[in-house]
């Protein structure tokens, strides 16, 4: 090809502006407004990237997203992203390309030499070579393992980047009552229509600039359109705007390429916008494709769709040759033909497959001063680096063969045109399979029923010109010795179609998958219907029986960056407590736990995790520390029935719980296990605030919420979620109510007031407080609740009131290594399959009254004593075991035998001066007192003996937390 | 207990909002044609959630109105000069005030019609105003803003992503958002993300508020 920009002429670009890029290294000038395939092929670039499997030259075929050939890597930003249409790039100053697929570089690639495997790499290559029974040394898959690293380098697309992408994207709602696809003519008159009703309307249209078709076949009416439909408040249109899906409920997805066009963004633009967009009615005018023509070295750089060298010339004053021959099966051809003589080009002739044109298409011929030959066909092409000449030779489109000698033709740019397939692409992502229209020889879009239409060429309304038919002829293909290519991008060519047929491929889907026609990044948008007007001919059946694929989203590749969008930290977004800043500001080590971020440990200088947490523990034992509980799941339940309603989803009774007091309560699934627990405190007759676990407290409001609404709606409950309402911190150790009896004023908290779990109001700091004794450390504590905002002050006035015993601030970690010392459970252990005669809390099912679970509690599986129950294990030689160790009778690690359970969670403990943990073990209670093993063999080799004791290792008396 | 718990006012002298570090006066972002959207917090603000009981919605409304003066009916949302309430579900309101003794007046006026819960802590408003308000929140909810579908005085719940919001339209430019405390951190820091592009202020908070 020796394209060339012409003196004048070129809708889009600014002849005065020029732009400097570079395309594999080298410096290139194009004008502004200009694609780089536009200002490559002005430029006289012919060859572009390298084929997908033989590493043939390959050059520009088309203009828009359909481009199969003009594959580029865009280099910026740190990042490099492959397989961009050069078709749709729009150049700036500083855009950096590369080609792609070769190595070493595009003129001379030695990966070429895999055309020199002939037939050997045709369809189902891998299958054939790779799959089956390994044989020495290599053969089967074993083959595939050996050279998969090499195949897959010499076979392929661009190579992503490594780097991170640090542009921004964003995600955008839209709403509308028409959203129009499509900018072109027919477009413009759907959202005209609809915007003069008063409609929201919104046009998406793929390109910088509306217009379409409209604009390059040179339309005298589309600028006043655009004009008129720029100027109405109702409606918004969205350029460089690809909508690439769409969904139930007219929802479709778009892709804007906000700023890829600039060197520069304004601060906070994206790069790329994702457009949801929910329309009441959707108007496709997304227009058609030009089919190529499959014959012998049609991928030869220099052969181009007509269509895309009438747009080149239009739009960018860009010629893709000197000399052009056109070769067609259709009357569009023409009209390509005589807009390119308008605009000076050399169009020599046209070959015509069809042995019989009408009289319009003749004399469009005649004006274009090109040589009709009709009834032939192109059967060869030649040339070094590009298009040299062509081969013609009389054609029967009957058998699709050449039926004489061939003649010579001296040419460098070949433009082809095989009719013309509607862009349904939208319309058929529902499923619906699209219907073949025998004029137009082609598919069209479903009829599913969803508010939307189809306009324009989308709805195969062609108008080429008068005199001039929109029918092309029944012939895809010129059958003539050599490689003749139906997906460019995949380079499949007719043969491996029928290749596919022989091997007893008969259904359009499983010729895509064998042969993979049509699953390139182009998605078959040239390749599909000549591929399978092919694998009609094989079958000897209609192309209408054959069928078509299905097309599913996206319509173009869209990058990874844009469905990820706008999702900083959204996707696990920080809790925070009101406490959260003073424990950063103190040195807190902060770990996830869900979405909250919770003190692990106050680690002081060169303290590690697990001596911070001893020392931490040791001053709750010895004397008070306080950690901060606000994560707790707290719910406000309100209601004549509350009392009723909790005896219900609580395995124990909470009717009779007298107000001004807590309980601790279980509850249980339907099936019987345990699901969650927590202490519930009686604020009024018909007020009580439950607590749960931090990890569910989202689940339990579902559950509550579940049973109020579906199974219980004649219950006059009323459920709130007041987590957030409350910050919560625990005081506990010997000293704690001393540092409550120094700061807290209106009560009392002697033991007389405030015994266990009673609960108090009163004041700290100025800050109206409820206070309620309970631990779960085991040691004397009481849980503050305050406003929220008032958390940190009241923290504050804690930590100060405590100074004098020496009270320290605890994280997670003292907190687990303190219930596991005192056997009380969470998570760990409440892990859905465990009952409450499991973790010892049977005292807590109630016999008197129905609840949540109690009718499958006691079924046959769930009531052996050789269950899996709560234990204590304790390291008997001080050796450090972990967490998740299975429990083993054998003292041969290598042969630990069967597993008796697992440890639920182990700590180092301060009491014991030795490592303990709580595991889950079959027939527990028997075990106690048993010397047995924690094994670990896999993470840590770890294998230690333990001995197995009572869950609770702490005052099981209780005497230290009731005194 | 010393008394029935209804409500913990926020009591200014003492009351950290979950965002003072984040809330720094300015103007941030793509300024070239100024900024298009202003931020800020109503801290302190009392806060409620008030339930009907089945078929009492309609008398729940009247008791809305009864202690807050706000026009709210089972179907019509209001903004007032000292108060606004919207149904975020049915028989199911949130109201706003500025008034420390809103929950003690609405508990009194709802009677045995409704429960009030006070949830001055648990829900942080954020305010968002300007003539790219709208193209703001669009980033963030799948919502339609427009006036015709979203008229003024409308409240809803909705969600971005984990966070819960409820959102009421305050006048044509202006809305207000409630989110859940231990999230408005991070919500905060998605919603100034997503202003960036239009370039955006941060109200300083009024006299009387804890100052940054």
């Amino acid at each position: 090809m020796s394209g060339y920009r012409r003196p004048s002429g070129g809708k889009v670009i600014e002849r005065g502006k020029s732009i400097t890029f570079t395309f594999d290294g080298k410096q290139y000038f194009g004008l502004a407004g200009d694609t780089l395939a536009s200002a490559l092929i002005a430029g006289g670039v012919s060859v572009v990237g390298r084929s997908f499997k033989y590493h043939r030259p390959r050059g520009i075929v088309a203009a828009g997203v359909d481009e199969p050939n003009a594959l580029v890597t865009v280099l910026g930003d740190g990042a490099r992203e492959p397989n961009i249409r050069a078709t749709e790039i729009e150049i700036h100053d500083g855009l950096v390309c590369e080609s792609q697929n070769r190595f070493p570089s595009l003129d001379f690639d030695m990966r070429a030499l895999n055309q020199l495997g002939g037939d050997a790499l045709a369809a189902g290559f891998y299958y054939k070579t790779f799959m089956g029974p390994a044989r020495w040394p290599f053969g089967g898959t074993r083959t595939w393992m050996a050279f998969e690293r090499q195949i897959r380098r010499a076979a392929g697309l661009g190579r992503a980047g490594t780097e991170s992408d640090t542009s921004r994207y964003d995600r955008v709602n839209a709403h509308c009552d028409t959203l129009v696809v499509g900018g072109g003519k027919p477009g413009i008159v759907q959202a005209l229509e609809a915007a003069r009703k008063r409609r929201r309307v919104i046009v998406c249209e793929i390109d910088p600039t509306l217009g379409g078709y409209a604009s390059w076949s040179g339309d005298p009416d589309i600028s006043a359109m655009i004009t008129q439909l720029q100027a109405m408040d109702n409606v918004q249109i969205l350029t460089r705007t690809t909508a690439w899906g769409i969904y139930d409920g007219n929802a479709v997805a778009a892709l804007e390429r906000v700023s890829d066009h600039r060197r520069d963004r304004a601060p906070g633009e994206a790069r790329q916008r994702m457009w949801i967009i929910r329309a009441g009615h959707v108007a496709l005018a997304t227009g058609a494709f030009e089919r190529p023509l499959v014959f012998p070295g049609n991928d030869r750089p220099g052969v181009m769709l007509a269509s895309a060298a009438q747009r080149y010339a239009a739009m960018y004053g860009v010629l893709p040759g000197k000399r052009i021959a056109i070769v067609t099966n259709n009357d569009s051809a023409y009209t390509s033909a005589i807009a390119l003589k308008a605009r000076d080009a050399n169009v020599i002739t046209i070959i015509d497959l069809r042995s019989e044109v009408s009289g319009g298409a003749r004399s469009i011929a005649s004006v274009a001063g090109a040589r009709l030959r009709t009834g032939q066909a192109v059967v060869a092409t030649a040339g070094t680096g590009g298009l040299d000449s062509i081969q013609v030779a009389p054609f029967d489109h009957r058998t699709r063969r050449p039926t004489g000698r061939s003649e010579g033709i001296s040419c460098d740019c070949l433009l082809m045109s095989g009719g013309w397939s509607p862009a349904i692409h939208l319309a058929s992502h529902a499923g619906g399979a699209p219907r073949w229209d025998d004029t137009l020889k082609a598919f069209l879009a479903p009829e599913d029923g969803r508010d939307l239409s189809l306009h324009g060429a989308a709805a195969g309304d062609f108008v080429f010109g008068a005199g001039l038919s929109p029918a092309p002829a029944p012939v895809y293909e010129v059958r003539a010795p050599g490689k003749a290519f139906v997906d460019f991008q995949h380079d499949v060519t007719a043969d491996d179609v029928r290749l596919a047929h022989r091997e007893g491929f008969h259904s359009v889907e499983h010729v895509k998958r064998y042969t993979t026609l049509g699953m390139a990044t182009d998605q078959g948008k040239t390749s599909s219907l000549p591929g399978q007007a092919i694998l009609a001919d094989a079958l000897g059946r209609p192309l209408e029986q054959v069928g078509t694929t299905r097309f599913r989203p996206p319509f173009t590749p869209v990058s990874l960056g844009s469905i990820a969008a706008e999702r900083f930290g959204d996707l696990h977004p920080e809790r925070i407590t009101p406490i959260h800043d003073w424990h950063v500001k103190n040195g807190a080590r902060m770990v996830a736990a869900g979405h909250w971020q919770r003190p692990e440990c106050y680690n002081r200088w060169k303290e590690s995790v697990e001596q911070a947490y001893i020392r931490e523990a040791k001053t709750v034992r010895r004397g008070v520390g306080i950690v901060d509980v606000s994560t707790l799941g707290k719910i406000d339940i309100q209601g004549p029935d509350a009392a009723a309603f909790l005896d219900r989803v609580y395995t124990n009774g909470f009717a009779r719980l007298p107000v001004g007091k807590s309980r601790y309560g279980l509850m249980l699934r339907e099936d019987g296990f345990v699901f969650d627990d927590g202490t519930t405190w009686r604020l009024a007759p018909d007020r009580y605030l439950m607590t749960t676990t931090t990890a569910n407290a989202g689940p339990v409001m579902q559950h509550l919420e579940y049973y109020l609404n579906v199974i219980w709606p004649d219950i006059r409950v009323h459920l709130t979620s007041v987590t957030d309402q409350w910050a919560a911190m625990a005081v506990a150790g010997p000293h704690s109510r001393d540092v409550l009896a120094a700061i807290v004023i209106d009560t009392d908290v002697d033991n007389l007031t405030l015994p266990p779990m009673g609960i108090v109001h009163g004041r700290i700091a100025e800050v109206p407080v409820m206070i309620c004794r309970l631990s779960f450390s085991g040691e004397r504590a009481y849980e503050v609740y305050c406003g929220a905002h008032h958390g940190a002050h009241v923290w504050n006035a804690l930590i100060a009131a405590g100074e004098p015993w020496g009270i320290l601030p605890y994280g997670l970690e003292a907190l687990g290594a303190l219930r596991i010392e005192k056997g009380h459970v969470t998570g760990a252990e409440i892990d859905g399959r465990t009952t409450a005669r499991d973790l010892n809390l049977d005292w807590m099912l109630s016999t008197k009254k129905p609840f949540i679970g109690s009718a499958m509690m006691d079924r046959l599986g769930l009531v052996p004593i050789t269950r899996q129950a709560l234990v204590g294990v304790v390291s008997i030689n001080g050796e450090k075991f972990h967490g998740g160790s299975h429990i083993v009778e054998s003292a041969n690690p290598k042969k630990p035998g069967p597993s008796l359970g697992h440890v639920t969670a182990m700590c180092y403990s301060p009491v014991h001066d030795r490592y303990i943990g709580l595991a889950l073990v079959s027939s527990g209670r028997a075990r106690l007192g048993a010397r047995l093993y924690a094994t670990d063999p896999v993470r840590s080799a770890s294998h230690v003996p333990v001995e197995i004791v009572r869950h609770v290792m702490v005052d099981p008396s209780g005497d230290r937390m009731h005194g | 207990m010393a008394e029935p718990f209804i409500s913990t006012p926020v009591m200014a002298a003492t009351a950290q909002s979950p965002i003072a570090d984040a809330l720094l006066p300015g103007e941030y972002g793509n300024l070239a044609i100024g900024a298009q959207v202003a931020l800020s917090e109503r801290f302190g603000l009392a806060i409620c959630d008030v339930c009907a009981w089945p078929g009492l919605e309609t008398k729940t409304a009247n008791a809305i109105k009864r202690a807050t003066g706000l026009a709210v009916t089972k179907r019509r949302d209001a903004v007032g000069e000292a108060a606004q309430g919207f149904q975020h579900a049915p028989g199911r309101w949130t109201v706003i005030a500025e008034d420390p003794s809103l929950a003690e007046r609405l508990t009194r006026a709802v009677s045995a019609n409704a429960t009030v819960v006070d949830l001055a802590h648990g829900r942080t408003c954020l305010r968002i105003a300007g003539e790219a308000g709208t193209s703001v929140l669009a980033k963030l909810f799948a919502i339609d803003f427009a006036e015709k579908a979203f008229p003024v005085a409308k409240g809803l719940a909705t969600s971005h992503h984990a966070v819960l919001a409820q959102i009421q339209r305050v006048d044509a430019q202006t809305f207000d958002l409630l989110v859940f405390r231990s999230y408005a951190r991070t919500f905060f820091h998605a919603l100034t993300r997503a202003s960036e592009e239009f370039g955006y202020r941060i109200v300083p908070p009024r006299a009387g508020e804890p100052e940054t």
